[in-house]
């Protein structure tokens, strides 16, 4: 029973809902490692941008009208004009979707950089992976609510991936879509589905996130344990009370965010182009293809990856492999190592190409449906997984034989998929031959600099046994 | 579209899968040659020549081009007039003022006409630009391969008539060699006048300028709202990051220098 729960109303409430222990327990109490840089401000913005999208979504909702007839106009007209303030709240939704997804990616990438998914971490992981899914289906549900052209041929193309299960994908597809085009039953589902399903699974399994990371602790850009330092009554030696420390300095992360929230929403929401698509201003029209169909950016480098390869079914595939590597992180990078601060130089740049090249491909398609963007994209997607699936040969130092046979490994892998897709006569000669060398080159390169020089894919002797000062706003 | 019989859903249904299928395989480079856009700047505050933009398309684009996101009332603040002179001077049509800007040509009559039933002009300078209007409407040239007897530079076989040939005059083409289609042929890239109109070149420009002034104020109804807010807010959350910025300061001297006693109380450890 709650011992010191203290006299009078708070006391009478605290012995009866205890929340001033989940207050010392998770905020005041939690002991945070006291090296936090600018990498570790995106988790509780993610937060953030989740209650203004709920706040702002509640909104949109209650002035929407989920009908092929009227969802265009309900939109442009109903939330835009007829409603009170209905445009501030639909820009802000939908920039927030766009800052969901920056915050995502980064706390995604802060998680790889200082091997944030590591033992004990690794349930903590894969809820996280859990939570991106959930999330783009969110975003890609949302968008076909203003029932423009490309929310309309978005999902059209995104129902189609059913398709690519043999014998019976046609059936999942009329299913799934609830009719044999997308047309009132989807529209009603996926409105269902994006206000109500998704938004409850979103805030589960952020609650779910939050408390096993209080389970086994935060980790920190040294990638050091503090609880294996801890000085007098069990206190980390380098750790220091959530709050008031991380409270205040989300408080500028968080301030800064809307700051430039506040720009987009207010001087450019369409983002150029880039958060609202010029095409979705055109109504839905079930008989008038667009002659590009795109997602929005931040599934781009997916779409480039599908485009890339000359078969649905492989295409398909080939991009949710990539939900498949995240969540095997754990257990492909078996380093004890956790940061990227005390990796060799050599994982470090291999680090460094599994975001760049993943950018890159969002890149590329952007550029449009062009032949060489669709061959460019496939080699760029080989390049992506080559370096995510090279983690695993800097878990231990490797003798020279070993190098070369994952040097062989990997050449040999990407020489067939070359040669399948050769075969296949997708695309010419000469287009292929423009772009074919880079994943080939870039795995060359990598292995043959760990084999020449081993001290190169060398991770540091000792760890430092106390946390390092330094990082940004640190 | 919901309501159509199960034949024709069947038909579309399979025309989308076999589009999805082979859409990304048939989609190979088709090289076309893009016209250059004119550049021009809108001022939003220039309420004088948004009124006159409001006239002429009152006049000449009402007609067959709606507007159904806005209603005629939006106008009255839009051009700070009554809603009784906006039903004097601009409504050209029978509708009331609080009701949406629908033009009184039937849809499917106008499809017989033209093939093509106009556009909805709401958001039209969100969906294309300022530019591509500004270029498109002073872009229209002879074609007698047309029925409506004139093309137009920036989109080829448009299905608009030209509309304001008489104020305009009427243009010929600047053939120059490039792409349609990837196919290489003689493309027009530009036009030059052929016989004058009404107006003069100069009172021409302006007016195409008013009139995509007005379309650029139906596609961004808030955006004086946004304009006149904006700095506020963002200076709000300017002063906001000042300010707990400092307070961070204030808050982690503590601990940039702590390696001794700690001050803070951690009772609640578990």
């Amino acid at each position: 029973m709650a011992v010191d729960a203290g006299s009078g109303l708070a006391g009478w409430v605290e012995r009866r809902l205890p929340l001033g222990a989940v207050w010392r327990r998770h905020f005041a109490g939690y002991a945070a490692p006291k090296n936090f840089n600018v990498w570790y401000v995106f988790g509780s913005l993610s937060l953030v941008v989740l209650v203004i999208q709920l706040a702002t979504g509640l909104f949109l909702a209650i002035h929407y009208q989920p009908n092929p007839d009227l969802a265009y106009w309900s939109v442009l007209r109903g939330i835009m004009r007829d409603s009170q303030w209905g445009w501030l709240i639909r820009y802000m939704h939908i920039v927030g979707a766009s800052a969901f997804f920056v915050f995502v990616y980064l706390h995604i990438y802060r998680g790889m950089l200082y091997g944030s998914y590591k033992r004990p971490r690794e349930l903590l992981w894969l809820i996280g992976v859990v939570l991106y899914l959930t999330l783009a289906a969110e975003a890609f549900l949302g968008y076909l609510l203003p029932w423009g052209q490309m929310s309309f041929w978005g999902s059209t193309v995104v129902m189609n991936f059913a398709t690519a299960i043999p014998i019976v994908g046609h059936t999942i597809a009329d299913w799934l879509r609830g009719s044999f085009v997308v047309d009132l039953p989807t529209l009603n589902r996926f409105f269902v589905f994006h206000i109500f399903l998704m938004p409850m699974l979103l805030l589960a399994l952020v609650l779910v996130h939050i408390i096993a990371l209080h389970q086994v602790g935060s980790n920190n850009p040294d990638g050091i344990e503090i609880h294996d330092n801890e000085g007098v009554e069990g206190w980390p030696v380098d750790g220091i009370p959530f709050h008031p420390f991380y409270t205040v300095k989300d408080a500028v992360a968080v301030s800064a965010f809307l700051l430039v929230f506040s720009c987009f929403v207010f001087y450019e929401p369409g983002g150029w182009g880039l958060l609202i698509d010029k095409l979705n201003f055109d109504p839905a029209n079930a008989i008038h293809t667009p002659a590009d169909i795109h997602p929005l950016w931040f599934f781009l480098p997916y779409y480039a990856m599908l485009r890339g390869v000359p078969d649905k079914t492989v295409g398909v595939l080939t991009f949710a492999f990539v939900f498949v590597l995240m969540a095997a992180m754990p257990w492909l990078d078996r380093n004890p190592i956790r940061s990227v601060r005390y990796r060799s130089l050599l994982y470090r740049i291999n680090l460094l190409v599994v975001p760049a090249s993943f950018f890159a491909l969002g890149y590329i398609a952007h550029g449009g449906a062009t032949q060489s963007n669709m061959v460019f994209g496939l080699h760029v997607t080989e390049v992506f997984y080559a370096a995510f699936l090279l983690l695993p040969y800097f878990n231990r130092p490797r003798p020279g034989a070993t190098t070369w046979a994952w040097l062989v490994l990997f050449e040999a892998c990407i020489f067939l998929i070359d040669y399948w897709m050769y075969e296949t006569h997708a695309h010419p000669w000469s287009l292929m031959l423009r772009t074919d060398w880079i994943p080939a080159a870039y795995v060359w390169l990598l292995l043959l600099a760990a084999a020449l020089r081993p001290t190169l894919a060398e991770d540091v002797e000792t760890l430092p046994s106390r946390l390092t000062p330094g990082g940004v706003l640190h | 579209m919901h309501r159509v019989d199960g034949h024709f859903v069947r038909l579309a249904g399979a025309l989308l899968l076999a589009a999805s299928l082979l859409g990304p395989a048939a989609r190979a480079e088709v090289r076309n040659t893009e016209p250059p856009l004119q550049h021009i700047e809108v001022n939003r505050f220039d309420r004088k020549a948004l009124r006159t933009g409001a006239l002429f398309f009152m006049y000449d684009c009402l007609s067959c081009h709606s507007v159904q996101g806005a209603r005629f009332s939006e106008l009255t603040g839009q051009l700070n007039l009554s809603a009784k002179q906006v039903q004097e001077y601009l409504n050209t049509t029978a509708r009331r003022v609080g009701q949406t800007m629908k033009s009184s040509m039937p849809p499917k009559i106008a499809e017989q006409f033209m093939h093509k039933a106009p556009p909805d002009l709401t958001v039209i300078a969100k969906r294309r630009s300022v530019d591509w209007l500004y270029t498109y409407l002073k872009s229209f040239y002879l074609d007698p391969s047309r029925p409506t007897g004139v093309n137009n530079v920036v989109v080829q076989n448009v299905a608009m008539p030209d509309v304001l040939a008489s104020l305009q005059g009427l243009q010929k083409p600047v053939m120059r060699p490039g792409w349609r289609f990837g196919v290489r042929q003689q493309v027009a890239v530009g036009v030059r006048p052929e016989t004058a109109g009404s107006m003069s070149p100069a009172q021409f420009d302006r007016t195409v300028r008013d009139i995509v002034l007005f379309l650029d104020a139906m596609a961004h109804p808030h955006a004086r709202a946004r304009a006149t807010l904006g700095p506020w807010i963002v200076g709000l959350f300017a002063v906001l990051t000042t300010l707990s910025y400092l307070l961070y300061r204030q808050y982690w001297r503590r601990v940039v220098t702590a390696d001794g006693p700690r001050w803070w109380t951690y009772r609640g450890r578990r």
